[in-house]
């Protein structure tokens, strides 16, 4: 071997050394760190959580008993459930909801109307409907103290918004979810009123905890449809300051009758928030309304017509939208939403990811003409 | 192209009740069972880069069918992603918690092989056609795995939990069916020889690696093992035994993907994993609940 062979190979060997105690510092302290050698891990580990973020069927679903069940109303029980062992539940806020999975497996979404602040038990009031399909007759026939039954949730599509002073309007049973948002306001002193409709006055529920909240200062107008007909509703809505959030729940006649009267420039500051209240299968989809998707990042606004979906519109000016199942499942077309108010009728996103994305395939803007705009 | 069995590709529902599964859900052989369970730690975070990557290389396909299939399979990618993310939680429960091996392979796909700092223009470019190749690489291996899985009687005469056989049957099946996709968006991309031999290279030593630390992993925190081991050995005698792949059959599988003329059409069959697609429960709303059968199945594994 000749002397510069070895100084060639003397330098390789220094090279080789130093670049792997390079690496060594560079790495070290990482891998050290990690519970497994010798790769780093992720600060915070995504696998393994896509099923406890999602909120579609089945996810959040558990057992929980009847645990007291008395009459409120004319036709309306009340139902306290809780787990089994008597462990604490979820946490939830006003205007959530809970899917009983009633014994005959139909699947029925009730507002909670308890006190979020009481740990071990939730409680929904369910009202006796002439036209059940069985729900609510379910629940009145099978589900005495003692019974148990699987639950999902709670979810929340109805919250509480943030305003300097609210009306809430309801239409009969409508009152569950509106009555611990009612409870919130008035811990906080919040100027409120209610105007609560139904068919006669033994038919409404929970009216001397209401008078109770009232506090004889008429912040509550109670309209049994046997002595006073239909509730003055512009009324109620002229009598608010500009700035306040209008809250409603009831039936599709009374939201459809509030959402005209909030139409255009009579919008309410503090927005209009609905719950629909149906005796339709919890996923079963509204009306489709016709509206506009506002491209932000490519400064477009395309109309989407009532019989189509965001996502044919969009990929009709952008090709390269990616998408899958169009059915909500898959997840391929989440869109980042800048603004507007989404109907989400998708079944995967949970709802902190609802707050700021859609699926393009199948949720819509909530109400007619209603713009979304949209990160793309 | 020699793709003859072109299908219309789509995302599935499926449905996967995982309550009745036990821990060794091949009874008696904790060692196929962990070695086949590694899919379940690589396949969320590595599918959901699959995803990632792909919808970057959409504007980039001029071929209108090809971007049907491409937008096909993220579908079917970003679905499988998910079924495989649910099972870890039933791991932990059962005892074995994934989450220490799981978050690094989370890095290893979300940083190592993400979107790096690269100037725009040609070191972005490069760097996202290494990734497609990659996919390639690794879509090939997916392919022959799923193909062995739809073929793997003896997983059904050693009584394997039948919800999860259908997991991966139903896996197996989709990535049947989309075979060609990777391969040909390659080669409508970049498609170089040279890129197609160092990208399988990377692959097949990546997916060895973190296989065999995922399967010892597995042994030595299963909390029934007293001293859990995964050996080579056990590994070639599961491949004689029809529970695993043989050892022969993967090393058949590299001059095939390393041939100058190699398609993905021209192995597995596309009827085949249609016909299982169509017969599948949990592809086809009817999630076992895991009956009496599988509860007895497990008694002697685990509990």
């Amino acid at each position: 071997m000749t002397r510069a062979d070895t100084a060639r190979t003397a330098a390789v060997l220094a090279l080789t050394a130093g670049t792997a105690l390079l690496a060594k510092r560079a790495m070290g302290r990482r891998i050290e760190r990690s519970p497994l050698w010798p790769m780093p891990a992720l600060d915070r580990p995504v696998s393994g959580t896509m099923g406890l973020r999602r909120t579609g069927p089945d996810r959040s679903e558990r057992t929980v008993r009847v645990t007291g069940r008395h009459a409120v109303a004319d036709r309306v029980v009340q139902l306290r459930l809780g787990a089994p062992d008597g462990a604490a539940l979820p946490d939830w806020e006003p205007g959530a909801h809970l899917d009983l999975v009633l014994p005959s497996g139909l699947v029925r979404q009730y507002s909670l109307c308890g006190d979020p602040a009481e740990a071990d038990t939730w409680t929904v009031a369910v009202r006796l409907t002439d036209d059940s399909r069985g729900g609510s007759r379910a629940v009145h026939e099978q589900l005495h103290e003692g019974a148990e039954l699987r639950v999902r949730g709670p979810r929340n599509r109805f919250p509480l918004a943030e305003a300097p002073a609210y009306l809430f309007l309801a239409g009969g049973i409508g009152i569950t979810p509106l009555l611990p948002m009612i409870r919130a306001v008035a811990a906080a002193n919040a100027p409120w009123r209610l105007v609560l409709g139904g068919r006669t006055r033994a038919s409404m529920p929970f009216l001397d905890e209401l008078a109770a909240l009232d506090g004889g200062q008429g912040r509550v107008t109670l309209v049994p449809q046997d002595e006073a007909g239909h509730p003055d509703l512009a009324g109620a809505l002229a009598g608010m300051p500009p700035e306040a959030a209008v809250h409603c729940c009831g039936p599709a006649p009374l939201l459809d009758a509030v959402t005209a009267l909030c139409e255009g420039e009579r919008a309410p500051g503090g927005g209009l928030h609905l719950e629909r209240f149906t005796a339709q299968p919890p996923d079963a989809a509204g009306p489709n309304h016709p509206f506009e998707v506002e491209l932000r990042r490519s400064g477009r606004t395309l109309a989407v017509p009532a019989d189509s979906t965001a996502l044919a519109t969009v990929r009709a000016a952008c090709p390269d939208t990616a998408y899958s199942c169009e059915q909500g499942f898959c997840g391929t077309c989440r869109t980042r939403v800048l603004q507007g108010p989404v109907e989400h009728r998708d079944e995967l996103l949970s709802d902190a990811e609802r707050d700021a994305h859609m699926l393009l395939c199948v949720s819509r803007a909530r109400g007619a003409g209603q713009r979304l705009v949209l990160d793309l | 192209m020699s793709n003859t069995e072109r299908t219309e590709l789509k995302a599935r529902r499926v449905a996967f009740d995982w309550s009745a599964t036990p821990l060794h859900w091949l009874p008696g052989d904790p060692a196929t069972t962990h070695t086949i369970n590694v899919l379940h730690l690589l396949l969320p975070a590595g599918e959901r880069w699959f995803v990632h990557v792909y919808k970057q290389v959409l504007p980039q396909i001029r071929d209108p069918e090809l971007r049907k299939d491409v937008i096909g399979f993220i579908g079917q990618e970003a679905v499988h992603s998910q079924a495989h993310d649910d099972v870890l939680p039933h791991l932990a429960e059962l005892g074995l918690d994934p989450a220490p091996y799981t978050a690094q392979v989370d890095w290893f796909f979300e940083k190592l092989l993400g979107d790096r700092t690269l100037p725009p223009g040609r070191p972005r470019q490069w760097w996202l056609m290494e990734r497609v190749a990659l996919i390639a690489a690794i879509e090939h291996y997916t392919a022959f795995l799923g193909d062995w899985v739809l073929n793997a009687e003896a997983l059904d005469r050693r009584g394997a939990d039948p919800v999860m056989l259908d997991l991966l049957r139903w896996h197996g099946a989709e990535e049947v069916e989309h075979r060609s996709v990777a391969f040909d968006l390659f080669l409508h991309v970049d498609g170089g020889y040279r890129r197609r031999v160092r990208t399988w290279a990377l692959a097949f030593s990546a997916l060895v690696f973190l296989w065999q630390r995922g399967a010892r992993f597995f042994m030595e925190n299963d909390p029934t093992l007293v001293d859990g081991r995964a050996g080579f050995r056990a590994f070639l005698r599961a491949g004689r035994q029809g529970v695993l792949p043989s050892a022969g059959a993967m090393l058949r599988s590299v001059p095939t993907y390393l041939s100058r003329d190699y398609h993905p059409s021209q192995e597995c069959s596309t009827a085949q994993a249609v016909a299982y697609l169509n017969s599948s429960p949990g592809a086809n709303g009817r999630p076992q609940p895991g009956g009496p059968h599988t509860a007895a199945a497990s008694g002697g594994a685990l509990r």
